[in-house]
């Protein structure tokens, strides 16, 4: 979907087409945007950026406050036209999914005529624009979808490929973030097709075990299948505050309750995780973040804390002044093979037991 | 090493090898099963550094030596070849193996075999024999409550007690405990008292081991313990430290037993849950005479109840578990009927099957505030 948050509350308030419209938090509190109109990008503004920032490079900006039910109840309709196409559709947030069309309710032969059906059904039924990209594989798919934004539609056919992968620059791959691409810049390679002139090794060496995925990529490999079961990879929460936290026993407990959200979150699902994260912005912007993983999977929120205070103590949290403050689990597991693995809990009776 | 061996023997040990080895290595090597060929066999030794795995099976050896394959990769190549003859083959001075069967060639870098961890020999001690069904059943009646993570270490595996006329296993998370004491056949003999904790990977390990009715040949060394079952060696680290002293959470004066049918009480429980509470999973036992109301009730969700004939003539009384932790007890025991021994609705709880022979089987569980 294009623009997707901002679009909606452009379709239900006339007042705001035409306009540049953000919706995001508030820019005295240190909201950031979420998602921005296509007016307001001609200014620069762009989601994730601090609204006070947006707010400075458009000074006419309007702020809208997220409605999340709206968009979800959106997001349904959207999803109900892709299921009815087929049934492999693989989310990737509200407003995003990949579908393999090879086989479609519709017996469309081509692609790009599902592609313009669906694009059709979506402004038919929601009165809001879709991108689309019609490729091979889930990559270039991706990629695709991005290049002709706002209602767009890009197809990319097998003997295109070459062409199009051959003006792509490093970090229009998803999950090739800034500084990975700093990395591979800094290896002179700036176009994605420059990846094929290091040998496997030589990449490991920049970007480690990402080596073997950036390769494939460049040469338009990808044979990972649409998977309408693709699970949640991470699940966490970020907070920015009002004013920097210096107290470090605030931080320790903003820290802690956000650990214990994350186990909350686990335990609603039933699932463990390995790995916890926990990430810091000091108050000129420096962000660092600090994972510590373990074997055995765990949702205890007792021991998810515990984790997270620890990695707590590997920054600098006290001694600068801090911005924002996140913590996320990561490495998500079903249990393993022990039945009804279950941790302790702390609100449970416990056996009179000495330890 | 050039070696030949059956497809059907290899596959069978492979597959015993898939759950040690390290699902994600931070050392490489213990992704690597050592595989050594001398005289007429091969041995296969894997290991995590918690538990190791040794086995062998025949091979026609045509020069003796030893190599280390990536255990996953190595299982899913022999697997997927045909019935028959399956050749293992050194090549390029060692750092490459070739797995060859009919006109199937394969490749694999292997690891030097220096690198791999020399493991713990058992120093020939006395050996005691269990025997391996009544192990079994004693493992899967108490591995479930088994801690899944607690920082106290010794609460992350199982206490294991030998004596000359019985043995006992008993797991706790803390909140429930469960508990097997076994008899142990006279006729076998038997070495010193053991006592020790094993570790939770031992105990899946030990029940993925013992598949036939063979005898266990067990001996402690110094920091591990050795298994022996059949051809087949498990070792393991031992948990150091000091199991809580189990015996005194067993109450002794619960005067209020009621009996259930198994598959009555697990189906009641089972339904009347999914209205329980998402978090605590509380349900009540609602006891009066000669029946038992299992209920729950959650804001959000609503509430349930099923009532249970029984046969009880006590004073009524409310108490509530967690439905997980009877559930778990129900899901083990193979009899048709269970007893709930009860003091009052705040003390230990026990859970026991009925009627059952040759080992004692006592669940206690903490109940929740009503």
């Amino acid at each position: 979907m294009d623009a997707f948050y901002a679009s909606v509350e452009q379709r239900d308030n006339p007042t705001l087409r035409g306009k540049p419209v953000v919706v995001g938090g508030d820019p005295t509190q240190r909201g950031v945007v979420a998602a921005a109109s296509y007016e307001a990008r001609t200014f620069g503004v762009r989601s994730a950026i601090p609204m006070s920032r947006a707010v400075r490079l458009c000074p006419s900006l309007i702020i809208v406050r997220p409605d999340f039910d709206k968009y979800r109840a959106v997001s349904q309709q959207v999803f109900a036209i892709y299921r009815e196409v087929t049934p492999l559709v693989e989310p990737l947030s509200l407003d995003e999914a990949y579908l393999d069309v090879t086989h479609n309710t519709w017996s469309e032969q081509l692609g790009v005529s599902v592609a313009r059906r669906i694009k059709q059904a979506i402004k038919d039924t929601t009165n809001l624009t879709a991108s689309a990209g019609v490729a091979p594989n889930k990559f270039l798919a991706k990629i695709a979808s991005g290049w002709q934004k706002p209602d767009g539609l890009t197809v990319i056919a097998p003997e295109r490929i070459e062409a199009f992968l051959q003006g792509l620059p490093v970090d229009a791959l998803w999950g090739v973030g800034p500084k990975t691409a700093a990395r591979l810049r800094a290896h002179r390679i700036e176009k994605l097709v420059d990846v094929r002139t290091r040998s496997l090794d030589q990449l490991r060496e920049i970007v480690g075990s990402a080596a073997e995925w950036l390769r494939d990529l460049s040469l338009g490999i990808d044979d990972r299948a649409v998977d309408p079961n693709e699970q949640r990879k991470s699940a966490g929460s970020e907070c920015t505050y009002e004013k920097d936290l210096t107290d470090i026993s605030r931080i320790r407990a903003e820290i802690d309750e956000m650990a214990r959200d994350a186990a909350r979150w686990l335990d609603r699902r039933n699932i463990y995780a390995r790995t916890v994260v926990i990430k810091v912005r000091y108050d000129d912007f420096i962000t660092i973040t600090r994972s510590q993983s373990d074997a055995k999977p765990t949702r205890d929120a007792a021991v998810i804390a515990a984790r997270a205070g620890a990695l707590l103590e590997k920054t600098e949290a006290g001694r600068r002044p801090i911005r924002l403050l996140g913590v996320s689990v990561q490495n998500l597991d079903e249990s393993d093979s022990t039945r009804s693995r279950r941790t302790v809990r702390d609100d449970e009776p416990r056996l009179p037991l000495d330890f | 090493m050039e070696l030949v061996a059956r497809k059907a023997d290899l596959v069978r040990e492979l597959q015993f090898f898939q759950q040690i080895v390290e699902r994600k290595n931070t050392i490489p090597i213990l992704a690597n099963v050592l595989i050594e060929a001398s005289g007429n066999e091969l041995t296969l030794l894997a290991t995590d550094l918690e538990v190791a795995l040794r086995s062998r099976c025949e091979a026609a050896v045509d020069n003796p030596g030893s190599v280390t394959l990536p255990a996953k990769k190595l299982y899913e190549v022999v697997r997927a070849l045909p019935d028959g003859d399956v050749k293992l083959e050194s090549e390029k001075g060692g750092t490459a193996v070739k797995v060859s069967a009919e006109r199937f060639e394969s490749r694999m870098p292997t690891l030097p075999r220096e690198d791999f961890p020399s493991l713990p020999e058992s120093g020939g001690a006395a050996k005691s024999t269990i025997k391996g069904t009544v192990l079994r059943e004693m493992v899967a009646k108490t591995q479930f409550a088994i801690t899944g993570e607690d920082t106290r270490y010794y609460l992350n595996g199982a206490l294991f007690v030998l004596r000359a006329d019985s043995m006992t296993l008993v797991a706790t998370d803390g909140h429930r405990l469960a508990l097997v004491n076994a008899v142990r056949d006279p006729a076998v003999k038997g070495a010193e008292d053991v006592k020790a904790i094993l570790p939770r990977k031992t105990l899946s390990e030990l029940s993925r081991l013992m598949t036939e009715d063979i005898d266990v040949h067990y001996e402690r060394g110094e920091n591990h313990l050795f298994f022996e079952i059949g051809p087949r060696l498990l070792i393991s680290r031992m948990i150091d430290g000091q199991f809580p002293a189990y015996e005194k959470v067993i109450p002794k004066a619960n005067d209020k037993r009621i009996e259930f049918e198994r598959d009555r009480l697990t189906s009641a429980v089972r339904r009347v849950a999914i209205l329980s509470n998402e978090r605590s999973r509380a349900v009540k036992f609602v006891i009066d005479k000669g029946k038992v109301e299992v209920t729950s009730s959650s804001p959000e969700f609503g509430e349930a109840r099923e009532p249970l004939t029984v046969d009880f003539n006590g004073p009524p009384l409310t108490i509530c578990f967690n439905a997980q932790y009877v559930q778990d007890f129900l899901s083990v025991v193979e009899c048709d009927v269970v007893a709930l021994e009860l003091k009052d609705d705040v003390s230990q709880a026990v859970m026991k099957p009925v009627g059952v022979e040759g080992y004692d089987y006592t669940y206690v569980i903490m109940p929740m505030r009503v």
